[in-house]
């Protein structure tokens, strides 16, 4: 009994440490607080330290693991967060859905610091609502130990030779949108005829596909298992630091291009702040730190002269401005987009 | 025949127990991998388990789930030890209907109640954050508390309490001097039970979590998009390791209850 009495009283003292340690952290009445809402290891956590430090207040980051997650955390209400990350389709989403506060630009003025591409996106023509923060394009990753001729076109994946080797993304959108620029159609059509075309096309190559995998595709393709594939420009580079053999091109037909943004959802308590810290991280000298850090790549044209040698001769992360030219950012299609979920579901149920 | 029928059943059970632990033991291993993604492995090294302590985020995550856990499991004992001491106690009109909704909560698909809460705290204007963690945390657990003490009070019997007052108890020192202690068995079992499901819930929390708030489960299902890192690993190995510690503690008690009074539940 008194064994049970001691582990009760025991258990006890410790709720009211806890209780009294959360109590004092969230009763400072000064300090305000910045609630993010982002993907995982976005910020280098030393930046967001600097911020604290500079402006004396506090930062929570909270992480999702995608776009939909979020949206219905914010469409839900009371979700409390201040600044979030949604990528490119979701600012239109949010927008139409009436879910994002106009940004304050007085309140942002480094955002003049960003590269005129990413001034006009088609989500958010005139960045009324949202900033480009991260940003990459949808590419062909090769091992060249396996893949000995250079990938030129997206045509390259369809080879017979690289069967149960090949990898792509887990995602309707991007699979689709390339077998559409492969065959020289816009990677959003609403053309029914186009997309039935390059669908019959994207079945020929089902064969040689060893998984639609879009979390484990590093991996994959670190560990050799798969040889060619459709991988983010980012992830690309994390692949070629661990695995140097493998390699990254822009096929020739094109690409898509896509970003994750820096938002505000309506009715955050702390929007100033959370105006703040963008322009913060819009510094050229916050960004450089930044993200060399996280491994991205960077939109402020003002950074780039301030990069370190290696990050700017990393052709995964300072793509060539050729390439960015004819990518194409995927475009919300309507009602059309039952019909690529049709097809993706009648591609992946025929595995 | 009967050699054969040993080694069958024998190596039977050591197939399941593989089956069952090899995905563990391999999250483990890589915990030891000197590589930044769980691809291929490059060495041994004990770097992740100590770059984990700086990493801020995680810590954070940590002490979020110890003291949600610690909170909520708290609430939930105490919460579920009295109203099985009131279903018992009392005769209640609709006695078996009480019982039976009150461990509902235990089988109804766990993504039903995290929206279900999440509709609720947003209809009265509650924000999301660490109270409504615990909150549902309380509600989640506290039906396995009940279950596990009132399975203790119906063993014990009503002979002991009558007795106790034939003998000139007050009602609370019933309580305190016999019941109770009794029953603490059951209750200190609940309590690492409820704790332990809290540690680990990730479908309700996600539903119900706000702004820093982030509890261990959360964080790691939102490391998949960059890759989980090593230290995710290290960090698993280690909750696994307290996790597997809570069960033996309260497998332990729960023994010890049944030698004692040969009850079961």
């Amino acid at each position: 009994m008194k064994r049970f009495k001691s582990m009760m009283i025991g258990a006890l003292t410790a709720v009211l440490a806890v209780t009294a340690v959360g109590c004092s952290s969230s009763s400072e009445p000064e300090q305000q607080v910045l609630n993010i809402y982002s993907w995982a290891d976005n910020f280098d956590l030393d930046v967001i330290k600097d911020f604290e430090q500079k402006y004396n207040v506090k930062v929570n980051y909270d992480v999702y693991g995608s776009n939909e997650e979020m949206l219905a955390k914010i469409q839900a209400g009371a979700s409390g967060y201040d600044l979030i990350q949604p990528s490119d389709y979701m600012v239109a989403t949010m927008i139409q859905l009436g879910l994002l506060e106009e940004l304050n630009k007085e309140n942002i003025p480094n955002m003049k610091n960003i590269v005129s591409t990413f001034k006009t996106p088609p989500f958010d023509k005139e960045n009324k609502y949202s900033l480009v923060y991260t940003w990459g394009i949808t590419g062909i990753a090769y091992n060249k130990k396996y893949v000995k001729e250079t990938p030129t076109s997206w045509n390259d994946l369809w080879n017979e030779a690289y069967k149960g080797r090949v990898i792509m993304l887990n995602d309707p959108r991007e699979v689709m949108g390339m077998a559409l620029i492969k065959n020289g159609f816009s990677n959003s059509t609403t053309n029914k005829d186009e997309l039935a075309k390059s669908f019959a096309d994207l079945k020929k190559v089902l064969p040689s596909v060893m998984a639609f995998d879009t979390d484990n595709i590093k991996q994959k393709m670190i560990a050799e298992e798969a040889w060619i594939g459709t991988v983010w420009s980012g992830d690309a580079a994390i692949i070629n630091g661990q695995n140097p053999d493998v390699e990254y091109v822009i096929p020739k037909e094109g690409a898509t291009i896509w970003a994750d943004t820096l938002a505000i959802p309506k009715g955050a308590k702390h929007k100033d702040l959370a105006e703040k810290f963008i322009n913060y991280l819009m510094e050229p000298e916050v960004s450089v730190k930044n993200y060399e850090s996280i491994g991205y790549s960077n939109p402020n044209e003002q950074a780039y002269p301030l990069h370190s040698e290696e990050y700017r001769a990393n052709k995964m992360i300072f793509l060539d401005k050729a390439d960015i030219a004819r990518a194409e950012w995927l475009v919300d299609v309507g009602d059309t987009l039952q019909e690529y979920d049709r097809y993706w579901t009648e591609m992946k149920s025929g595995r | 025949m009967k050699t054969w029928r040993r080694h069958t059943l024998s190596g039977y059970s050591w197939l399941m127990l593989v089956f069952l632990y090899l995905p563990i033991a391999i999250l483990v291993l890589y915990s030891f991998n000197d590589s930044r993604i769980n691809a291929t492995w490059n060495g041994f090294t004990w770097k992740w388990y100590v770059s984990l302590f700086d990493n801020r985020q995680v810590m954070q995550a940590l002490m979020n789930s110890l003291s949600i856990g610690v909170i909520s499991s708290v609430l939930a004992t105490v919460l579920g030890t009295a109203a099985s001491l009131a279903i018992k106690h009392y005769s209640l009109r609709w006695r078996n209907v009480v019982n039976g909704l009150i461990y509902l909560p235990i089988v109804i698909p766990e993504i039903m109640m995290g929206l279900a809460l999440l509709v609720l705290f947003s209809q009265v204007h509650m924000e999301l954050g660490k109270w409504t963690l615990i909150m549902a945390h309380v509600t989640f657990s506290m039906p396995y508390v009940m279950v596990i003490v009132s399975a203790r009070l119906a063993d014990m019997g009503k002979e002991l309490e009558e007795a106790a007052q034939d003998l000139g108890a007050t009602p609370w020192g019933t309580l305190r001097h016999v019941t109770l202690p009794l029953i603490m068995p059951g209750i200190v079992a609940g309590f690492l039970m409820s704790f332990t499901l809290s540690l680990d819930d990730f479908i309700i929390s996600f539903f119900v979590a706000g702004p820093n708030s982030t509890t261990l489960p959360l964080y790691i299902y939102g490391l998949v998009k960059r890759g989980v890192s090593p230290e995710v690993n290290a960090l698993s190995t280690l909750l696994i390791a307290s996790t597997v510690l809570l069960v033996i503690i309260a497998e332990l008690f729960r023994r010890k209850d049944s030698k004692n009074g040969q009850i079961h539940f």
